[in-house]
């Protein structure tokens, strides 16, 4: 008799992605009748595919990385001690896991294992009292909206509430379109009955008729689960909210690939079937939304979260900072050693998460982008920021959606701007003047520095233009598309120079500055480079021909020896200059 | 309308679902022909142009059809610092088309996404869906050879 | 719901519920720039150009959508609010490409209106032409005749052929209304304006004084007026007869002509100053420069020269037989060509190759059919007059070194290349300089030192032409003389001389363009080759001083119109973008970068949908869509590639009613008539 009780395989796409498929299939056929069940994510993404056991006697075992061969899955049904996964304490001791606490540990289709979990209490709470005390609770909470501009969220369900309309219109922000974010995503595909609670909740204290989701169409699982997740509800008739004649209205509406669509009046626009370019406000759609209707938007985390407020909210107060309430998920990616998930009470240092828990070392870090590419940079030297709405705007960044790109210190921070404005520039929606020709003015212009043809002016136009850009674009994804080449220029103004003046990129990142340079010193010969370069741009006596070379670093990833590397364009070793 | 499109009838008429109705085409052509944007403006009630205008707006929506597999490089700000642009370029070393391309046999075409949301992977890419994380050169070729072979 | 005051630049002003800013201060007689709307169609809030600034949140707001809030504070008219305006407009024009004006009219000195007059020549109606001309070009008899036409060579039909004969448009319009046509003068308001010097400037001048009233009186030192269209340019390039009839129309408008009177001399500037209201010097370029070499006093000065065969009426003067013509100016080419029709055997000498020549080309060519021989990289180096009263000009060979500051490649001598011609006759054509009038200060080259803005050159008196510029062409003078009209009349009623603003943006040189850049706004445009004039013989062409071909007949001519393109933009007169640019003074090229690329789509009969001129203001979506319901043009695409369509790129469908309401309500003419207003 085994002692295991059920065997949970992280199956969101995270895990999919890292071969979690085929690990889950052999449980199945080698778990004898003890049940395997599908699972989200923990956050650990770093180490998936991730199974947990959980064990007869109310204990449970992880493991980490786990290979989908036989013997492998045999040695974990036999509770190896290889492999197994506890959460460095170092990390324990900063996280606080209230939102995500049964992310990756329950079947995110099963509404009873939900409901088993202390799921729906916070809806039956709710529904107990009038609207406008649940309404209270929220503002009391001091909850803030998670998807970027934090607008309390309080604040916003009272407008709607205020309200009289034929129908009022609830909306989910579900586009999480920030490169390097994927928290809503996570909640979605591991939690989707408790984004579905928070938005119950939402609709009862404001009087919703209507719930939309809008999705990113890129994320098919989340999609699916949701409305595995609206199924159940419906059927369980929780769609009908007490008081109510006729049961609330719940579409998820797939987004088609528009970044801007995350900006709330260009969501509303493609809801309604047309181009999501966002409009001046007000009005706003708490006044004038879709389709005329009253209409209030919150993001996926910010609806994850009413249940844990609804379920306490002095308690939720409590946490966090005094106006950053609560906790909040941060997406780690980058340059360091643990990428995923990270929930921390507000007013954490940035240093805590990148070094305590996203495990980078110490020192080999030179700045964190935050709130995507509508976000700014923040230089190690003032990682003792606290993560917190209001800190972060005073060094020019923003807490965004929780995205976290670590930059570690061989990257280029003009190289970096120049990525974010190719992002947002192929993103605006091409309405306003500022955005459309700006952002591609600025953009051009990094193109320009990267590739070495930058001039000593181009630093001082992309300041005054994007300074420009900020006050002059209609919406939020404009006025702060400068961000990452105003605080790059803000904190890095030397690598800028450096490109500039002196036509060296101080990393060597930049194709156009740098040239490929082989160490006789340190090589031994072993051919792996001339075996591995695609074309051929190495001789039989190890010289590098550096007009050749397309600079894919394959080489320099395939040296065991760290022979090879990437050198001031024409300082190379033995390297022949490049044209 | 176009009896070729007649599973249109499947979303209701509200200009609401214009879209929706765009993303069925995709999903049963694999891209939206002229004659889509025609049947979808004729069940709509909306002029063509003003479908298109719609269409062409979002980046999921392809005007030309694509490969049997279709392949989604992303450039997402992990994928891209870990080395997507690489990825791209030895796509097209290997396959001769560029992103936004199909092969000549009709076998791929590439297209780039701005995030699949794997960014702990990076770089990635996914073919049909299917994600491939943690690329690297010899790991990609090996890839694109098996679904080569695949046919 | 009552009134909203709120304050606009520190005055109160009112708006009514649901007013926009722009709105309530259009009432208030603030007038706000904005493109991309027009009250009659949804807002957009694209362009952005309408920004003001909300004083407390420091925010800018569009203010064709924004309304006024109870008591908020707005700034319209600062210098922060005009940066930003600015950098709206300069963004816009970096996607914007187009041709407001085109490229000859730019290239004018004059910017005469070309494609105007060339369109109504084309149509037949000359009398209209001249009137256009005249605008802008008061000799145009002469200028018809001797223009190097500046306009032609920058003819976009020089990508495909050759370029129009503009000129001849000018000269044959002159040749059959000049005598009878008479502009509507005004009545005398009593200023006088002294103009020294009957030139082409100081006619020019006179011209434009006199047609808004003010009294010219010309003075000058020759016997004849005409300048150097009269004493430099020979009979067989301008008969004098002609300049004679061009010059009695001065008469005829009343312009005094005082010849035979001297500045310096007979009058004084001073005395001129207090005299008139104001004075204008066009005294012209004429001191020949020296070849400075031994016995250069035995050459004749070419211009002096020249002036020699206008006194004697150019036929009866004698032959200067071998010649030798010094320089490689227009001034060479006149004295060689008068040299040889005298009988003489003339060899122009020239130190660097006929590349470099500065005189036109054709005047080369036609100087080299007529044979005149020609001496290229060969340098004097000294002249001896012999016992016989003949000359022998010692030469050197020359060879083409490092460019100069000009760009051009300076001669080097070859050692031991020396030799030397035997000949009767040297003429030093190699130059001319400014005698600045006394009590004028001269710049540093000698010229007259006038003010680049307003050609003032102290108090009342005004400088144009030659004098101010050193030896130009005609139209240039012209340009000048008109110049300095405008800035006296500007001085004399106490205004600020502000030039109208040239702003024009432009597709590029036709050297950087393709045919497939073209935009043909008219159908049938010929293709036939360019109008050639028919020479009288070279027997005449040698030994008569006879022009050397007559005015092309208007049939030819008409059809020479044919080849127009039409470069400029349909709504050059309307374009609220150039209006607003030169409004807030910016350049075209503020901002550089990457155009979108379209072919302008002239498929439809009558309307052509330029979509390089778009600035996306989706007026003309909106008034196809809300207004004429018929939504056939939509925004394709996004971003920075975000432009306005027909479905499928196909053009206006047939059930487009040609009704033109978005034509109409365009600000940049990217959609039009193809029928030019």
């Amino acid at each position: 008799m085994s002692e295991i009780k059920r065997i949970k395989v992280g199956t969101a796409s995270c895990g999919l992605a890292a071969g979690a498929g085929a690990v889950l299939e052999n449980f199945k056929r080698l778990a004898g009748d003890i049940p395997v069940a599908e699972v989200g994510c923990i956050g650990h993404c770093y180490c998936e595919p991730i199974v947990e056991l959980e064990l007869k006697d109310g204990t449970n075992i992880f493991y980490s990385s786990v290979k989908a061969d036989d013997a492998s899955v045999q040695a974990i049904l036999a509770l190896t001690e290889n492999g197994r996964f506890t959460i460095p304490a170092e990390r324990a001791a900063i996280e606080k896991l209230y939102v995500t606490r049964l992310a990756g540990r329950i079947d995110p289709k099963d509404i009873e294992e939900y409901k088993a979990n202390g799921g729906f209490e916070s809806l039956k709470k709710a529904t107990a009292v009038t609207p406008a005390e649940v309404v209270e609770w929220v503002k009391k909470s001091g909850l803030r909206g998670r998807g970027g501009a934090g607008f309390s969220t309080g604040m916003k369900w009272s407008f709607l509430a205020a309200k009289t309309a034929e129908e009022k219109i609830l909306i989910c922000n579900a586009d999480e379109g920030d490169p390097g974010a994927f928290m809503d995503r996570s909640m979605m595909e591991s939690v989707p009955f408790q984004v579905l609670e928070g938005m119950l909740i939402g609709a009862y204290a404001t009087g919703a008729t209507k719930l939309f989701i809008y999705c990113r169409a890129e994320y098919p699982l989340a999609i699916k689960h949701l409305q595995i997740g609206i199924d159940a509800i419906c059927k369980a008739g929780l769609n009908l909210l007490p008081g109510r004649e006729k049961p609330l209205d719940i579409m998820i509406k797939e987004g088609a690939g528009a970044f801007v669509c995350g900006e709330e009046t260009a969501m509303i626009a493609s809801l309604e079937g047309q181009r999501g370019q966002p409009r001046f406000r007000p009005p706003f759609p708490t006044d004038k939304g879709w389709n005329g209707y009253p209409t209030a938007i919150n993001n996926v985390e910010t609806y994850a979260n009413i249940p844990v407020v609804i379920a306490d909210p002095d308690a939720f107060a409590a946490l966090g900072t005094e106006k950053s309430t609560g906790t909040k998920i941060f997406a780690l990616a980058g340059d360091l050693k643990n990428p995923g998930l990270a929930e921390v009470p507000m007013g954490v240092t940035l240093g805590d998460i990148v070094y305590k828990i996203g495990g980078a070392a110490p020192g080999s870090v030179k700045a964190v982008q935050t709130g995507g590419p509508s976000g700014g940079c923040i230089p190690a030297d003032k990682f003792d920021v606290k993560m917190d709405y209001d800190s972060l705007k005073e060094l020019g960044a923003i807490i965004g959606s929780g995205g976290l790109i670590v930059i570690g210190n061989d990257r280029c921070m003009v190289e970096t701007a120049r990525y974010f404005l190719d992002f947002t520039h192929r993103e605006s929606c091409g309405k306003c003047t500022f955005c459309r020709v700006g952002t591609m003015r600025m953009f051009e212009t990094l193109e320009r520095i990267v590739a070495g043809k930058g001039q000593e002016s181009d630093i001082d136009f992309l300041e005054d233009l994007g300074n420009k850009i900020k006050k002059g674009s209609l919406c939020a994804l404009g006025q702060t598309a400068p961000g990452p080449a105003l605080s790059t220029i803000r904190y890095f103004r030397h690598e800028y120079e450096a490109h500039v003046r002196d036509g060296y990129c101080p990393v060597n990142q930049c194709n156009a500055l740098s040239d490929v340079a082989l160490d006789p010193a340190k090589c031994v010969k072993c051919k792996l480079c001339i075996k591995n370069c695609p074309v051929g741009a190495i001789s039989d006596d190890f010289k590098i021909d550096n007009s050749k070379c397309t600079r894919c670093n394959t080489c320099i990833d395939t040296c065991a020896k760290k022979a090879i590397a990437r050198v001031k364009k024409g300082t190379g070793y033995d390297s022949t200059p490049g044209k | 309308m176009n009896p070729e499109f007649s599973y249109l009838s499947e979303v209701s008429a509200e200009k609401g679902n214009l879209i929706k109705g765009l993303q069925l085409i995709q999903e049963r052509e694999g891209y939206v022909s002229d004659d889509g944007i025609k049947a979808a403006a004729a069940h709509f009630s909306l002029a063509d142009a003003e479908v298109e205008g719609v269409l062409t707006f979002y980046a999921q929506f392809k005007r030309n059809k694509p490969g049997k597999y279709q392949i989604s490089t992303c450039d997402g700000t992990a994928c891209h610092i870990k080395g997507a642009p690489l990825i791209q370029e030895w796509l097209t070393t290997a396959l001769g088309i560029k992103s936004g391309e199909t092969t000549e046999d009709g076998l791929f075409s590439i297209e780039t996404v701005a995030c699949l949301g794997c960014c702990s992977l990076a770089p990635v890419m996914a073919i049909n869906g299917r994600v491939y994380g943690k690329l690297d050169r010899k790991a990609l070729l090996k890839i694109i050879n098996e679904y080569k072979k695949q046919g | 719901m009552s009134e909203i005051k709120f304050i606009l630049d520190g005055k109160t002003v009112t708006a009514a519920p649901g007013e926009t800013i722009m709105q309530a201060a259009r009432k208030a007689g603030v007038e706000i720039p904005g493109l991309c709307t027009n009250g009659k169609v949804s807002r957009t809030t694209s362009c952005f150009v309408c920004v003001v600034k909300d004083k407390k949140t420091g925010r800018f707001l569009p203010s064709c959508s924004a309304c006024p809030a109870e008591g908020q504070e707005v700034e319209s008219e600062t210098a922060e609010v005009a940066e930003m305006r600015r950098t709206a407009l300069g963004l816009l024009l970096s996607e914007h490409t187009g041709d407001c004006e085109a490229p000859c009219t730019m290239a004018c000195p004059a910017h005469a209106k070309v494609e105007e007059y060339v369109r109504a020549g084309r149509k037949g109606d000359f009398k209209e032409a001249l009137r256009i001309i005249k605008e802008r070009i008061p000799l145009p008899m002469s200028i018809g005749r001797v223009c190097p036409r500046f306009c032609e060579k920058d003819c976009r039909k020089n990508i495909t052929g050759k370029a129009v004969s503009i000129n001849d448009f000018k000269r044959l319009a002159a040749d059959l209304y000049y005598d009878e046509y008479m502009e509507d003068l005004p009545e005398l308001n009593g200023k006088k304006v002294a103009v020294i010097g009957g030139g082409p400037a100081g006619l020019s001048a006179s011209y434009y004084l006199r047609l808004q009233g003010y009294a010219p009186t010309i003075y000058e030192r020759m016997p004849q007026a005409g300048g150097m269209l009269r004493y430099g340019i020979p009979q067989f390039r301008l008969p004098k007869e002609i300049l004679d009839r061009e010059i009695a129309h001065y008469l005829a408008m009343g312009i005094e002509i005082n010849c035979n009177v001297e500045l310096g001399k007979d009058i004084t500037l001073e005395q001129l100053s207090a005299d008139f209201d104001s004075v204008i010097v066009c005294v012209g370029s004429w001191s020949p420069s020296a070849m400075r070499i031994e016995g250069e006093e035995y050459a004749e000065q070419g211009i002096r020269w020249l002036e020699g065969l206008a006194h004697a009426k150019w036929t009866n003067c004698k032959n200067p037989g071998r010649t030798v013509v010094v320089g490689g100016g227009n001034t060479a080419m006149d004295c060689a060509r008068n040299a040889l029709r005298l009988g003489g055997d003339v060899t122009v000498v020239y130190r660097r190759t006929q590349n470099e020549m500065p005189a036109e080309q054709l005047e080369v060519h036609e100087a080299m059919e007529e044979g005149v021989k020609f001496e290229f990289l060969t340098a004097p180096l000294s002249l001896r007059k012999n016992v016989d009263g003949s000359l022998s000009l010692a030469c050197q060979k020359m060879e083409l070194g490092e460019p100069d500051a000009s760009g051009r490649r300076s001669p080097v001598p070859v050692e031991g290349s020396d030799f030397t011609f035997e000949v009767d006759t040297v003429i030093a054509a190699i130059g001319q300089r400014t005698k600045a009038p006394a009590g004028i200060e001269a710049d540093k080259r000698g010229n007259v030192a006038a003010a680049r803005e307003n050609l003032q050159v102290s108090g009342n008196i005004f400088a144009a032409g030659d004098c101010v510029s050193g030896p130009a062409t005609v139209v240039e003078a012209v340009a000048g003389g008109r110049k300095a009209a405008l800035a006296a009349i500007d001085f004399m009623e106490g205004r600020e001389h502000v030039e109208a603003p040239l702003f024009n943006v432009s597709r590029g040189h036709w050297r950087s363009l393709c045919k497939e850049d073209l935009v043909y706004i008219r159908d049938n445009v010929s293709e036939d080759d360019r109008v050639q004039p028919e020479y009288i013989s070279m027997e005449k062409r040698k030994t008569t001083f006879e022009e050397l071909f007559p005015t092309i007949p208007a049939e030819k001519i008409q059809a020479e119109g044919e080849r127009c393109i039409e470069c400029s933009c349909t709504s050059k007169g309307e374009c609220k973008l150039k209006k607003f640019s030169e409004k807030y003074a910016v350049k075209p090229d503020m901002f550089t970068g990457k155009k979108q690329i379209h072919a302008a789509d002239t498929r439809h009969p009558y309307i052509i949908h330029d979509r390089m001129k778009c600035v996306k203001c989706g007026i003309c979506v909106k008034t196809c869509g809300e207004i004429i319901n018929k939504n056939l043009l939509a925004f394709m695409k996004r971003g920075f590639n975000t432009s306005v369509g027909t479905s499928f790129n196909q053009g206006f469908p047939s059930y487009c009613k040609d009704c033109g309401a978005c034509i109409n309500e365009c600000p940049v003419g990217a959609l039009d008539w193809r029928e030019k207003k």
